[in-house]
């Protein structure tokens, strides 16, 4: 939807610029086209004199930036089956399905998605489309297909490669289609023919993905569940390691501060998807207020259950070690669906992980950002960036859970129409 | 039908069109059981069974038909005058795309069963699939799959060239077997830039096996005719609808034949004239016109289509006045005709003498008769699924009245419609020249 060019004046109750500093009582963002021209005070931002202005008041809400997920899989359904399942349906259903995440994500107040991973060119023709005006959705930053070993996590989605000359040539070809990053499965994951506790690539292999991706300007973002794949990942040059958690081969943790140190000395990334697992104990949770649980549904609650606080000491320690956490949500993976308060639930997670409200916001929108790379554009409302705004009910800065109560969208300038069916 | 299970909506209308034709019932009522009619009648007459626990919808200001049944569509367009040669180059995963929004909103606007008459590989097929899951909503369709074309023909682009009458049943089962509802067939060329609009495609044995093979699964025919020749082949071999239904001989005159005309009679088949697609390219043109003025390409152009579309509303006028079973097949987004704009067509073989509720006809019962799925939908009776359309004013008087539908049921359930911005977005505009 092209913006209609004029001036627009949104004052609300408070505005966050995404920037970590204290919300800016009665504030006020002034727009033009599709860029916001000026954030302050309300009587410090004014559109030029003459000019006609269009107003958006919202006397008791906050105004912060379109939240950016740094992390989704818009070909996913969220209904609990596995990669290995989804890929089998065709490039048309994937698509649609895409297109569907894409406006629910968007009407939930995500104005910027980093796509880890789609089959074949589903979401670079989602893309397309939403150029062409067919459909509405999010700035997308995409991937195309990940690049996996034979038989690596998400090798089913159309890219393997092997050795450096084929790493390469795999980084070309996604370029030449029009990615705008690349994601590499460092280790194995949820794929059936992978081994989630080893690593894939070798860090010569992820070296040169990582080189021929950064000739190109685009950044290299890793799958990596286990310490090995994450030392090959971060020796190897990626500038975002997603998942991250520091496991052994046999399964256990054993945190290991010297690569935390080299991630946050290198200005790298961590998307610790934390919430990912936490959905599906909440919705089991809300289950058992139905029907008894399974033995191994109950076994699952209670073994997430028990390790909360293991799990969040263990963040708290990544973090004191000077590394940046990113929100991303990981959805629609697994039983992880887009849209509704999806993205939110996330930046809660970063919160309850011993952030404070305003720096999980700076999780789900600057930092984000700047792990994909778009923080020119967007993540922060601040003159010259896209003029991509989110309007809650309450004060998120306050109460993160206020991020959930989305009272409108803008995109590009425009309030999205978030009416109808999605 | 068992009452007592399942859950029961009420409509209260203020003037009922059932689809038959009759005089509009007013203050009338539906009842309905989950997807299901279970009566119609006047108010008094109809209730939820005692302590049944009903739905109420009060439209007593509003009349309220069946939804709208278009016979002819197609989806993958875009209805901004590119050729289906162009269009035919997109990824196919752009046309479902466009497709699942063209679906959306001609639902929006009172469309709730459409004939797919021409979609490349199996776009269509897959955005059924994708609005049966959930992912998406849409009328309900009878699809073809893909048009049954010659090497060269018109729409062979689309993915299903056949020679000979071996291949021609080969087709047949390959698209019965993808999951096509009816076969469509050009009979003759048209807009395909290496067809020949003035003569026919196939053979007459050829086309009487692709018939024949159709029929054996119960599956209706329909062909596309822009020229006599292809109308009498068809006739010849047993097609169940024709579509365009162009009189012009092959060296392009203009000539009506009602020796041709009394066959379709006689045989019952139906008849989709598409009157609307040539007029929607004369008011494209002519918006151009007032805007920013024609190339003499484009001038000449709007002469030939004005000059067309006369023709065509003649032929029309004869068609109807023999008697012939006419029905709305839009043909959107054929050429600069958008789906969302049904209506038009309807409109149109009104000026061609369909009484305004013989017109509803054509697009409502007589429609699902000619698409064989009269069995479930057109009409407003017991037994049919529940897809009623409810707007202001009374659409018998004034047609115009179907522009302003406010409430779309599919199968019993309220479409939650949203803003009218879609439907505003693609709905088009008479010209002012037309006043």
């Amino acid at each position: 939807m092209a913006s209609d060019g004029g001036f627009k004046l949104i004052k609300a109750a408070r505005v966050i610029d995404g920037n970590g500093g204290p919300p800016i009582e009665r504030g006020a963002v002034l727009i033009e086209g599709d860029k916001v021209k000026a954030v302050g005070s309300e009587e410090n931002v004014t559109a030029p004199e003459g000019a006609h202005v269009e107003e958006h008041v919202y006397e008791n809400q906050t105004v912060l930036p379109g939240l950016v997920d740094g992390h989704v899989h818009l070909i996913g359904i969220g209904d609990g089956r596995a990669g290995d399942e989804l890929t089998t349906l065709p490039d048309e259903i994937l698509t649609l399905q895409a297109a569907r995440n894409a406006r629910a994500h968007l009407y939930s107040g995500v104005t910027t998605v980093r796509d880890c991973g789609a089959k074949n060119q589903t979401t670079l023709m989602l893309r397309q489309a939403i150029e062409m005006g067919i459909t509405v959705g999010p700035k997308l930053v995409l991937a195309g297909r990940p690049i996996a070993i034979i038989g690596g996590h998400l090798n089913y989605f159309g890219t393997t490669a092997t050795g450096t000359v084929e790493g390469r040539a795999a980084v070309r070809q996604l370029v030449k289609e029009g990615v705008d990053f690349i994601k590499v499965t460092a280790t194995g994951g949820s794929t059936r023919t992978s081994i989630a506790s080893r690593p894939s690539f070798t860090m010569e292999e992820i070296r040169a993905i990582a080189d021929e991706a950064h000739k190109f300007g685009i950044h290299v973002a890793a799958h990596c569940t286990n310490t090995e794949g994450i030392r090959n990942a971060v020796d190897g040059g990626v500038d975002t390691v997603i998942h991250g958690t520091h496991h052994e081969p046999d399964g256990s943790v054993v945190y290991d501060p010297e690569l935390s140190e080299q991630m946050a000395k290198n200005d790298i990334f961590l998307n610790p998807t934390i919430h990912q697992a936490r959905e599906r104990i909440w919705q089991l949770e809300e289950m058992a207020k139905t029907r008894l649980l399974t033995e191994e549904e109950q076994a699952s609650v209670d073994k997430y259950n028990s390790k909360w606080e293991e799990d969040v000491a263990y963040w708290a320690r990544v973090r004191a070690d000077g590394v940046t956490l990113i929100a991303g949500s990981d959805a629609s993976w697994m039983w992880y669906k887009l849209g509704g308060t999806s993205f939110q639930d996330e930046i809660l997670a970063h919160s309850d992980i011993g952030m404070t409200p305003m720096e999980a916001i700076v999780s789900g929108t600057r930092d984000s950002a700047r792990s994909s790379w778009v923080e020119d554009e967007v993540g922060t409302l601040e003159a010259g960036k896209q003029a991509d705004v989110l309007v809650v009910d309450g004060d998120p800065s306050q109460d993160v859970k206020a991020l959930r109560n989305v009272v409108d969208v803008f995109q590009g300038g425009n309030v999205v129409d978030r009416s109808g069916v999605i | 039908m068992t009452g007592g299970r399942g859950s029961y909506t009420l409509i209260r209308a203020g003037r009922l069109i059932d689809g038959f034709g009759g005089p509009p019932i007013e203050r009338a009522a539906i009842l309905i059981q989950d997807s299901t009619i279970l009566a119609v009648g006047r108010e008094q007459d109809v209730s939820a069974p005692e302590g049944a626990p009903v739905k109420n919808l009060d439209y007593s200001d509003k009349t309220v038909m069946p939804g709208m049944v278009d016979c002819h569509t197609h989806h993958n367009g875009f209805g901004d005058g590119r050729a289906g040669d162009d269009l035919a180059t997109l990824p196919d995963e752009i046309l479902v795309l466009k497709s699942a929004r063209n679906a959306r909103t001609s639902l929006l606007t009172g469309v709730t069963t459409f004939r797919e008459n021409g979609p490349k590989n199996v776009t269509m097929l897959r955005l059924r699939d994708a609005i049966r899951d959930g992912r998406e909503i849409g009328p309900r369709m009878v699809l073809c799959g893909r048009p049954v074309a010659i090497i060269g023909g018109h729409m062979d682009y689309m993915g299903s060239p056949a020679t000979g009458p071996v291949a021609g049943r080969a087709m047949v089962r390959q698209l019965v077997k993808e999951g096509a509802d009816y076969i469509k067939i050009t009979a003759t060329g048209g807009s395909t830039r290496t067809s020949f609009p003035m003569l026919p495609s196939f053979n007459v044995d050829e086309l009487s096996a692709i018939v024949d093979e159709a029929h054996k699964f119960g599956k209706l025919t329909a062909t596309h005719c822009s020229s006599t020749q292809g109308i009498i082949n068809s006739l010849d071999a047993g097609v169940d609808m024709i579509i365009h239904c162009i009189f012009k001989d092959a060296d392009g005159t203009d000539r009506f034949r009602e020796d041709v005309a009394e066959r379709i009679g006689n045989r019952g088949a139906f008849v989709n004239p598409t009157l609307h697609v040539p007029r929607s390219t004369i008011w494209a043109l002519e918006h151009k016109k007032a805007d920013t003025g024609l190339t003499p390409a484009e001038q000449a152009k709007l002469d030939d289509q004005s000059r067309q579309f006369e023709f065509r509303m003649e032929d029309a006028r004869r068609l109807t006045d023999m008697g012939l079973k006419l029905i709305t097949g839009s043909d959107s987004s054929w050429g600069d005709y958008m789906l969302g704009n049904t209506m038009y067509e309807t409109e149109c073989l009104t000026m061609a003498g369909l009484s305004n509720m013989k017109g509803l006809q054509s697009v409502t019962g007589e429609a699902a008769k000619a698409l064989g799925v009269d069995d479930e939908v057109g009409t407003l009776e017991p037994g049919k699924q529940a897809d009623v359309i409810a707007m202001p004013g009374n659409p018998d008087e004034d047609l115009n009245a179907l522009w302003n539908v406010t409430d779309v049921m599919l199968a019993g359930k309220l479409i939650d419609r949203g803003s009218t911005a879609p439907i505003a977005a693609t709905r088009q505009h008479v010209p002012h020249s037309h006043g």
